[in-house]
């Protein structure tokens, strides 16, 4: 993560929120004055080493910090990790996430986690049984005493509401098989010897054991150079999967799937019941220390964003499809954006993500979506299944990412079908009807059922056309949300969708602040590149005036650019011509540290409201308060307190909407 | 001898005549002869060149021939006689020379600084020659859209060209915006009803289908139907909507699909991917003309092109190719309003377009984090700093967005108990 002012400022904030106001002091030095030892923060804080050392255990028991004890002094040198610490604007999300994909006594276990930072899973075991003992004892005398969960920061009041639900964990084998579930989502991962490594680090400490191990003689030569590269790859790959060793230790004794399989007899279609069964988990290492993986978090966040985006874009049962499509697709996607030097090997093509077929989402899809809805109807004669059952088997070249956008139509997908497009316009219904079959898979026969349909409305298609009609549309689309890559395979490719995305989500917040001239401008400048006012004028179909206006009033707000180009070598201002263009890119940077910003201001909103009702929260901090505010305060009391709850809940949901913004043009 | 030139005056007014016949027999008033093309007429007897020169320059003299120098050499063009009158009836040389220049220049007009510079004549002559040609009615003023600040002038039987009037979309050398929003409201309108299916609703989601996978990321406004007017409370509450529909921490909060929240009724749904008759520009230009929305011009495919490209550009719709066929579609169909175009318009009048909380064309667009946002719309943002003048301590829009009045702020901090 960039961490420009702003983004500091975020971070510092965020933890304070959560974790109190000394990690935060101390976090912010670190970020301020980067790398730092125990002795040197002692010296840039004014603090007390014992005050210092109870900070830093707090931000590294979070995972805020990365360490590495040097081998020549044995001093140890602290970093920020200021991708978790911005990770914190995003709990609410990975715990709603994981309640709706999971469970709610995953939730409640992800909640744990969160709270307590890592844990050894002994802990994490031996902390439920009390609660468990505790709730069963409770429950036996009082039957609705307010839960003992325990507040993270006293004077914050909870961040996330920390009410146990009722369906949290209530048996120690239940909590072992939400743990592997968790862990086979790869939601949850192992801490290893390097996890507290920063990424540099990892990186010479990698680089220097393939030197000793393979190059004792030095790297010669390009070859040599090639093959190092290699290898390092290789080593941080393998850094990398160590954190995953509890799940590959898990898949050993087969998936969950299976075992489930096996003891049911049959594949249990959606095993979402709240008391998941305990036969089968095979017991996890009590002494494997866990926490949660954002990687993987933000692949599941990635999916539900773009559920959403399809849901506006094309309609919402085309859009549950696609939900059960990207979540099969992305089960062992570890990461939204892969690492160049790890991921991507050289001269080979990007590794994809693999491919799902029309049946795998067929079992998948949950029998109450009525997918004949969402969807138009035409006649056959009206369609060409030939251009709708295009297969590209290949992702578009890179190049085109860029130039085609969704303003062009015609990207390389177009472009084969211009290969059919002469005999195709004169062929006569039946002869076309005939190509369409045979060039289509031979899968379950949609395209006669298709044809049917359309012929009459009560022959409707059966569910698994219905199933295609939707899955062809999402191919179709501009913004390919799905390529057809073989015959019933389906696969995204991510990279130029979400560069598309991006776009899509900078144009709304152009066309919010600029309206529709502002977008049309925009747009315009980026499918012709570099324009004049003048050809602006010509080409947007707007008065001059508007179009000057228009474009400073953007230039402001950093969504275009101006380029003066000189008329001769003497660069006489008066002589020179202006061009409009705009980049992208520096429009993202610039939004997204607007945003940080504007997270940081609802957060200093929330301090300041808060002093306002010191008063009040202070009295719900009594411990014959707390869990009776309602019964004990004075009405007037109570309204301002109930009142400051809701505008707390409403500004953290404002700084997650925001994190949705920044996720999509930065993480995603 | 006297009666030589008698006669060869004689001659050379009847091989005038019918030189200027025949020329114009040969061709329009732009066509170039040259000497050769003269001759091979047949009318100068035996290729007698001196005889021709004569003949020609006499026509010249009568402005009925205008010499030309063009590249190969000099030609002439012949001019008809009634411009030839005008040319002969004008008072002096200077009118005549302000006259040929400005017809010179043709359709596009000519600037009058142009012309003094082509005449090196004093300005003052200049401007009292065209003062003159006015009103005799000969030349007239012009706007140029190319140079709307330069005084122009152009005979005064000619229409003005399209490069001098900008096409279209020009009216009086202005951009015609009411004209253009005009044909774009046409124009989306057909393409939205063409490129996509006016269905009925689903009916409402059961629990559990759509909602478990959605629930709290959907974030969907509880949408009216568009083009209905809403009240004025349901607008300043904008700001809040989108905050409290996503926070979910406790768990309790109710999915908020949005299938649900919208009156059952009709939608725009997508077509079936293989479309093959999404409107296509040549569809269009033909339905306007069709129609003659617009009267007295007509517009060819090249100006529906730009309309639709402007329409792209928008936003609003969407170049699909299928087979090769390059059709437009409306983007984000199912959010479109189905309310039909005559009414919405009535609507639109009626109020005046105050109270209608819906785009002209299409629909809002999402709204993210970033644009809800007090900040995201802050007009001192820049200057807002803790400690500053303006600063997150005494912000009046958060206050207004979070619904806490002023009174608050000055409540002083007594102890408070139970
Ligand atoms: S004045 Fe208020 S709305 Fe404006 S930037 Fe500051 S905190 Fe945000």
């Amino acid at each position: 993560m960039l961490v420009t002012q702003n983004g500091a400022e975020l971070c510092a904030l965020l933890i304070d929120e959560i974790y109190g106001e000394l990690p935060s002091r101390i976090f912010a030095v670190l970020l301020n004055r980067g790398r730092s030892s125990l002795p040197q923060l002692v010296q840039y804080t004014s603090m007390s080493p014992r005050q210092l050392r109870h900070g830093l255990a707090v931000l590294n028991q979070h995972s805020l910090l990365y360490f590495d004890v040097n081998s020549d002094n044995g001093m140890t040198v602290y970093e920020p990790n200021t991708d978790n610490a911005y990770n914190l604007a995003r709990i609410g999300k990975v715990l709603e996430m994981v309640d709706t994909s999971l469970s709610p006594s995953a939730k409640d276990v992800m909640q744990s986690l969160l709270l307590s930072g890592q844990t050894r899973i002994s802990d994490l075991v031996a902390a439920y049984q009390s609660k468990i003992d505790h709730a069963s004892n409770v429950a036996k005398l009082v039957k609705d005493e307010g839960d003992d969960w325990p507040e993270l920061n006293g004077t914050n009041g909870d961040v996330q509401v920390v009410k146990m639900p009722d369906t949290s964990i209530n048996s120690a084998g239940q909590l072992n098989s939400v743990l592997c579930r968790l862990v086979e989502a790869e939601l949850v991962e192992v801490i290893h010897k390097k996890t507290f490594l920063s990424p540099q680090d990892i990186l010479r400490d990698v680089e220097k054991e393939t030197l000793d191990k393979y190059f004792l003689a030095g790297v010669k030569g390009g070859k040599g150079k090639i093959e190092f590269q290699e290898k390092v790859a290789d080593g941080l790959r393998k850094v990398r999967d160590e954190s995953k060793s509890l799940k590959r230790k898990l898949e050993q004794n087969g998936t969950a799937a299976k075992r489930r399989k096996l003891f049911s007899g049959v594949g249990m279609s959606n095993g979402n019941g709240t008391h998941e069964e305990e036969s089968g988990d095979p017991g996890l290492d009590p002494k494997q220390v866990i926490r949660i993986n954002w990687e993987k978090c933000l692949v599941e966040l990635r999916n539900r964003r773009l559920y959403q985006f399809v849901a506006d874009m094309i309609g919402e049962n085309t859009a549950y499809v696609y939900a059960v499509l990207l979540k099969l697709l992305t089960k062992r996607l570890a990461r939204c954006r892969l690492d160049p030097t790890i991921d991507i090997k050289e001269g080979e093509e990007d590794i994809g993500v693999g491919f799902v077929t029309t049946d795998e989402i067929l079992d998948n899809l949950k029998t109450g979506i009525d997918l004949s809805l969402g969807l138009g109807k035409a006649t056959k004669d009206k369609i060409s299944s030939k251009a709708a059952e295009v297969i590209h088997e290949h992702p578009p070249k890179k190049k085109l990412f860029i130039a085609e956008a969704e303003v062009d139509g015609d990207a390389s997908a177009d472009e084969e079908d211009e290969e059919g497009s002469g005999s195709e316009s004169g062929e006569s219904d039946a002869e076309y009807e005939v190509r369409g079959r045979s060039s289509a898979p031979v899968g379950n026969g949609t395209k006669v059922k298709f044809a049917d349909a359309a012929a009459g409305k009560e022959q409707r298609l059966d569910r698994p056309g219905q199933l295609r009609q939707h899955l062809l549309l999402l191919a179709e689309s501009t913004q390919h949300f799905v390529r057809h890559c073989g015959p019933d395979e389906w696969t995204v490719d991510f990279v130029p969708l979400m560069h598309t995305l991006c776009e899509a989500e900078l144009d709304s917040v152009i066309e919010q602040r600029s309206g529709k001239p502002g977008l049309r401008l925009v747009r315009l400048l980026r499918d012709k590149g570099k324009l004049d006012e003048k050809s602006l004028q010509n080409v947007a179909l707007m008065r001059k005036a508007e179009v000057q206006q228009k474009m400073l009033e953007m230039q402001t707000a950093g969504f275009v650019h101006i380029q003066e180009v000189p008329r001769d070598n003497k660069a006489d201002v008066k002589k020179s011509f202006f061009l409009w263009f705009c980049d992208i890119e520096k429009s993202a940077t610039h939004l997204v540290d607007t945003s940080y910003r504007t997270m940081v201001r609802c957060l200093q909103i929330l301090e300041v409201i808060r002093q306002q009702e010191k008063d009040v929260l202070m009295l719900t901090k009594r411990t014959d308060v707390k869990g009776r505010e309602k019964d004990v305060m004075r009405k007037e009391y109570y309204d301002r307190y109930s009142r400051f709850r809701e505008n707390e809940k409403k500004l953290f949901a404002q700084v997650m909407r925001l994190d949705d913004f920044v996720s999509l043009l930065r993480d995603f | 001898m006297a009666g030589d030139e008698a006669d060869d005056a004689a001659k050379i007014a009847i091989l005038k005549d019918a030189l200027y016949d025949k020329v114009r027999d040969h061709g329009s008033e732009l066509r170039l002869f040259t000497q050769k093309d003269l001759m091979e007429l047949g009318i100068i007897p035996a290729g007698n060149l001196l005889l021709l020169v004569r003949v020609v320059q006499a026509l010249t003299d009568d402005k009925l021939f205008v010499g030309v120098n063009s590249g190969a050499g000099i030609a002439w063009r012949w001019r008809s006689r009634e411009d030839a009158k005008k040319y002969t009836s004008l008072p002096n040389d200077e009118t005549m020379m302000v006259y040929a220049v400005v017809d010179e220049a043709g359709a596009d007009g000519i600037w009058n600084r142009t012309i003094k510079h082509k005449l090196n004549m004093h300005e003052a002559v200049v401007k009292n020659c065209i003062k003159y040609l006015e009103t005799k009615g000969y030349i007239a003023s012009m706007k140029n859209v190319e140079h709307p600040n330069k005084k122009m002038y152009i005979k005064a039987n000619l229409r003005p060209s399209e490069r001098a009037t900008g096409g279209p979309w020009f009216t009086d050398g202005e951009l015609d915006s009411v004209f253009i929003a005009e044909l774009e409201d046409i124009v989306f309108e057909y393409i939205k009803t063409h490129s996509a299916y006016l269905g009925n609703q689903g009916p409402p989601r059961d629990a559990a289908g759509l909602r478990a996978p959605n629930k709290g990321i959907v974030k969907t406004e509880a949408e009216p139907s568009r083009g209905v007017k809403r009240p004025a409370t349901e607008i300043t509450n904008d700001d809040q909507a989108g905050p409290t529909k996503t926070h979910h921490a406790d768990g309790t909060a109710t999915s908020t699909s949005g299938a649900a929240g919208r009156p059952r009724g009709k939608v725009y749904l997508p077509m079936p991917a293989g479309y093959r008759h999404y409107p296509t520009v040549l569809d269009i230009a033909q339905m306007i003309n069709d129609a003659s929305f617009t009267n007295n011009t007509t517009l060819g495919p090249h100006e529906i092109q730009q309309l639709v490209d402007v329409l792209t550009y928008d936003g609003l719709i969407e170049p699909i190719k299928v087979n090769g066929r390059r059709g437009y579609r409306v983007t984000r169909p199912t959010k479109q309003d189905t309310v039909a175009f005559s009414e919405r318009r009535k609507q639109r009048e009626q109020d005046g377009g105050v109270l209608i909380d819906a785009p002209r064309m299409g629909v809002k667009p999402p709204t993210n984090g970033l644009t809800e946002a007090p900040c995201g719309k802050c007009p001192v943002f820049e200057l807002c700093e803790e400690g500053g003048p303006v600063s997150p301590g005494n912000c009046v829009y958060f206050m207004q967005w979070l619904d806490i009045e002023d009174s608050v702020l000055a409540r002083p901090n007594g102890a408070v108990t139970v």
